[in-house]
């Protein structure tokens, strides 16, 4: 079975693979390793593009980004994604899974629907922010929008509420 | 390792994406063998339409015809739940568990998810448009919202569709 586990720097993506690991795959020891149909589990991290200022507000002070400022931004991006993809390999590795680690750079919704077509993906694991109602109009939800578009079955996973536990 | 013991909600409707989101899950999630895990399948009847949403007439019927209504609902319930308990038979370890509830599905779905404290909600997703959405409102988007634990929403294919499920 192939999983495909879409997470990004917040901790609701890391538990929604945490989730995963623990309870898609909990046959995986008694099956005898390497047999047929054991699962394949991929991670992928989609990078929105960066938005330079200037596009944003027509009206005010416009700042242009200088190529510095653009490089400095592209250099932090990176390191944040690798340390995301440290952290999901880590996790995985506590599993006793190795996964496949994709790193995209676009508009995460269409990047991870695109991913779970490329690669045939039987399942597809989003964590999800928890966005209210108002909040998801105007941010746009990336779960919401795989659920209706990706071609495979879609798993949600919330993270638990901290409080009240 | 011990397996690890799991309650599925699966929410069944008269629907077709429902039979395929149950099989889906079956074939997919639960182990066939050597598994601990418990399955529960939840029937929702809505409850009684008063009022039309559209026009806004209100309807008012005798408590005769009330009666043959309720009865017709049960009787799909029963259905439905024989139906898909049919397509649970082959597993051996797992234990299947029905249930029936009157209410909005939506709601009934996450209380009743909360009260047995699942680990997973299975629904299916009928696959509506933004309009559809907008009028009929859908019971997988808010269950996804609302519901404490994660929740697995099955779409069927379309090329599915048009073969019959075995």
């Amino acid at each position: 079975m192939k999983v495909l586990v879409a997470i990004d720097e917040s901790e609701g993506g890391l538990y929604a693979l945490k989730w995963a690991l623990e309870n898609l795959f909990f046959n995986h020891e008694t099956a005898t390793p390497g047999a047929e149909g054991s699962p394949v589990i991929t991670v992928v991290h989609v990078q929105p593009h960066f938005q330079p200022p200037h596009t944003a507000i027509p009206v005010g002070p416009v700042i242009f980004a200088t190529p510095a400022v653009m490089d400095s931004v592209k250099k932090a991006q990176e390191e944040s994604a690798s340390e995301v993809v440290s952290r999901a390999t880590k996790l995985c590795e506590q599993h006793m899974i190795k996964p496949e680690m994709m790193v995209i750079r676009g508009n995460p919704k269409e990047m991870i629907v695109e991913a779970v077509e490329d690669m045939n993906a039987d399942i597809l694991v989003v964590g999800s922010r928890g966005l209210g109602q108002i909040k998801r109009a105007f941010l746009g939800s990336v779960s919401d929008y795989c659920v209706h578009h990706a071609k495979c079955p879609v798993l949600i996973v919330r993270p638990p509420k901290s409080s009240g536990k | 390792m011990a397996t690890k013991e799991r309650k599925i909600l699966v929410a069944v409707d008269e629907g077709e994406e429902s039979a395929y989101a149950l099989s889906w899950c079956l074939n997919n999630v639960v182990a066939e063998i050597n598994s601990k895990d418990t399955l529960v399948l939840l029937y929702v009847i809505p409850p009684h339409v008063v009022y039309s949403a559209l026009d806004g007439t209100g309807y008012l019927f005798s408590q005769d015809i009330i009666t043959s209504m309720d009865k017709y609902r049960k009787d799909v319930a029963e259905t439905v739940i024989e139906k898909t308990k049919k397509l649970c038979k082959h597993l051996q370890d797992v234990k299947v568990e029905t249930r029936v509830e009157v209410g909005d599905p939506r709601d009934v779905i996450c209380n009743v998810a909360e009260k047995t404290s699942v680990d997973m909600v299975v629904l299916d997703s009928h696959g509506y448009g933004l309009i559809k959405r907008a009028f009929l409102g859908s019971v997988s988007n808010h269950c996804a919202q609302n519901c404490k634990c994660p929740v697995l929403i099955v779409k069927r294919p379309k090329n599915v569709a048009a073969t019959s499920t075995t």
